[in-house]
Parts: C-alpha cells; structure tokens; sequence
C-alpha cells in the first residue's frame, strides 16, 4: 500500500484499518483523512443506535415435544455460568446499596449496576479476547487509547450509560469477569465505591473522566484499578 | 403462554433445576428458556437492524414479531450459539423482505414521511446527529445495509458478504462508497 488513493479506500472502507503504517507515518494528509473517518464512524455508530422499544414477545404456539430432538452437549445449553450471572446481578440490582456518601439514588452507580444487568453475556467466563478490530471499534482512538496492560479483554461493546455512549469493557479477573465502563464525559470528584450483595465496584476518577470497574464480591478490585488506570489514555 | 414484556433476569430463573437427564417436559422447558436467553441478549440487535432496512419504527416492530415467531419455531436448527446472532438478523433479513413483497409499498420519499417513518429520525440527542441520521436514512438501501451491519453489528466484510449474498469486493465497494457519500453530505 503505497499512495494515498489506496490507503484513503482501505480507511473508508474500515476506518479501524490498521495496516498500511509505513504510508502513513510519511504522509500528513492521510493521517487527517483517517481521523476524520475515525470520527465520523463513531458518529455514524451513535446515529445508528436508535432507541429500542421494549420488547413485547408474540403468542407463541406449543411446540409438540416429543418432535424435538434431544441434542445431547448443545453448546448452547450450558448457562451454569449465564445463571450466576443472573443471581449476581439480581441480587446486586434488588440489594442495591451504596457505600460511599455522596452518591444519592438514581446515580450513576446505580445506572451502571441496571445496564449490567441487562447485558449477561458480559458476564460469561472466557478466554477468548475481542479481536484487536472490534476492540478498535468500540474504543476508538478518539474516545480513549488502551495499552495491553488492564488484561485479556474478552468482551466489548458499546453502551449507553446516563445518555452516553461509553466503552464496555469485560477483562477476567480472580474471582469472575470484571466488568469496565470507560466514561470520559462523566468526571467523578474522588473514588465512590458502591457494592450489593454479590458484587462490588467503583468509579474511579481519571483525568476529566472516569472509569467503572465492577466485579464479584471478594474480587480483588484495587489490584485491577491500577493495571486498567495505566493502560487507559483519554482521547482528545 | 403469556404474551408480555420478559427480562433477561426473569428469563434466567428459568434455567434452574433442570436435569441432564431430559424427558419431553424439560425438553420443552429448556427450549423455552434456549429462546429467551437468545431473545434477551440480541432482541436490540434485531429491532436495529429491522429498523434501518425498513427505515420505519412500526413495520420494524411488525418484522421483529414476525421474525421472532420464526425463530422459536425453527429454533432447533441453531445448533451453534456462536452462529446465534447471524441466524436471528437472516430471519429479520427475510421476514423484512417478505413484509415488502406483501405490502409492494412504495419506495421511501424522505421529503413525505409518514409519522412512524418521521420517528426514525426525531429521537436524535444533537443537531449535527440528526444531520447525520437523516443523511443515512437517505442513502440507498445497498449502501445503508453493510454499513448498519459493520457499525452497529460488528460484522466483517466477509459476514457482510455472506449475509447479503455479495461477494466481497462488492460489499468493500459499498461500504467504502456509503462512508464518502455521508462525508460528503454531512460536510463535517
């Protein structure tokens, strides 16, 4: 990939298109033509993600089961993981409590324990990290920059979090997946710490922004905040 | 079986206690509790999806019903949860189409919306989003569809590809075409 027709089609083509380094580093004006696209992607991402009613199941008809075939080890039957995520997450949204005291009800803490609830399959147990592309996607250079040092991220996408779209981020951790919501918009004036009976989070303040970082409850949090603190940089 | 809103917590509930053991009725238990765990976790995705090929709110409701129906009564040919989310937006895919073929509506005039179609584009948080919005809601359905979904689904152009029966340069042209279309209308 040597001129700049070339490259500008790759980058309109995937705007988190990696490749072509050497072109770029030499040549100014790609290196604009690719943050604009960059920017404009992120854009088109928030444009697309309408509002999405709540959902309102048809009737559906009895299926006869003894016409169903009984597949034995079906990947997909297997939620011993999905149902403790569900029980963690229940628990923590009915037994909702806050430690910290200058967090009133409705609060920021509050919304990001309801969104994660509504999102279990961040809470799946993997080994299988995000591909580098999609992690481009969902964190794109123009909101924040990540360095491999927070840990293998094995969920991404992104989320609605008090009216803004904001990275989520799921890294394993000792006891479960850990859950990071990077929230450059949402500035925090100290470390609020928040928890329910089965998990436990903070928000951490970072620059003019701030991240959440929630996991298990026993997790060892404070080991985590500091390898996701130093592998994060606010985009400007 | 109650028609109404379910959560992904409620869905849940339903996974415990069953038995590796299965007899016909936790074999239907646990393909109910199969299709909600699926329904839980892309129900948004589908409704998107359905919303901008339709570009209208109304008939996407209608496409993800109809979809949904399909899916639970089709649902044991998902052998794969990996291939979950493919499979659904196919359905949505089809049952969109098959919604067109038994409406033959006419093609969209941006200028001349009708109230469900004006609601795509009225929620919008900031004016240059609306701007943005609008100019996507106008760009030709060939362009719009693998551009909704590598954004919002996080598709490859391979996927893409597969998903709309192209063939991969065609989806690398379209997409390529759909991004400097918006550039160019949105004059950022």
């Amino acid at each position: 990939m040597n001129t700049c027709e070339e490259y500008r089609e790759a980058i309109a083509t995937d705007p988190s298109f990696d490749g072509g380094s050497a072109h770029l580093s030499q040549c100014a004006p790609c290196q604009a033509f690719r943050s604009e696209m960059q920017a404009l992607d992120l854009k088109i991402g928030r444009a697309l993600a309408i509002n999405v009613p709540e959902l309102d199941l048809p009737e559906l008809p009895e299926i006869d089961a003894s016409k169903i075939a009984v597949l034995p080890q079906l990947r997909f039957t297997t939620p011993a993981w999905l149902a403790v995520a569900a029980t963690v997450t229940l628990a923590a949204f009915i037994g909702f409590r806050m430690l910290g005291d200058d967090l009133s009800s409705g609060t920021l803490a509050e919304q990001i324990v309801a969104h994660i609830e509504h999102e279990p399959y961040s809470f799946r147990v993997s080994d299988e990290a995000v591909s580098d592309q999609r992690l481009a996607r969902v964190v794109p250079a123009t909101v924040a920059t990540m360095d491999h040092g927070a840990g293998l991220i094995t969920y991404a996408q992104t989320c609605l979090i008090n009216g803004r779209d904001v990275p989520h981020l799921v890294i394993q951790g000792e006891r479960g997946p850990v859950t990071i919501l990077l929230m450059p918009e949402e500035k925090v004036s100290r470390a609020q710490l928040f928890g329910g009976d089965n998990v436990t989070g903070v928000i951490l303040p970072v620059g003019d922004g701030s991240i959440a970082i929630v996991g298990r409850d026993g997790e060892r949090l404070d080991e985590i905040q500091e390898r996701v603190r130093n592998s994060v940089t606010w985009g400007t | 079986m109650p028609k109404g809103p379910i959560s992904t917590v409620q869905v849940i509930k339903t996974s415990w206690g069953g038995s590796s053991r299965m007899n016909s009725t936790n074999t239907g238990l646990g393909r109910r509790r199969r299709f909600d765990e699926l329904v839980g976790v892309y129900h948004q995705d589908m409704y998107r999806y359905a919303a901008w090929l339709s570009r209208d709110k109304a008939i996407a409701e209608d496409v993800v019903q109809e979809a949904l129906l399909r899916a639970w009564k089709s649902l044991d040919a998902l052998r794969d949860a990996a291939a979950a989310k493919q499979w659904l937006l196919t359905i949505v895919r089809r049952e969109n189409a098959r919604y067109f073929e038994r409406r033959r509506l006419d093609t969209v005039d941006v200028d001349n919306l009708t109230p469900s179609q004006e609601a795509l584009l009225a929620e919008a948080p900031d004016e240059q989003l609306d701007e943005l919005r609008e100019a996507i809601y106008g760009l030709e359905d060939d362009y719009r569809e693998p551009l909704v979904l590598q954004v919002l689904m996080g598709y490859s152009t391979n996927e893409i590809a597969e998903q709309m029966g192209l063939k991969q340069g065609a989806v690398l042209t379209r997409l390529h075409r759909a991004r400097l279309k918006l550039r160019e209308l949105v004059k950022l």
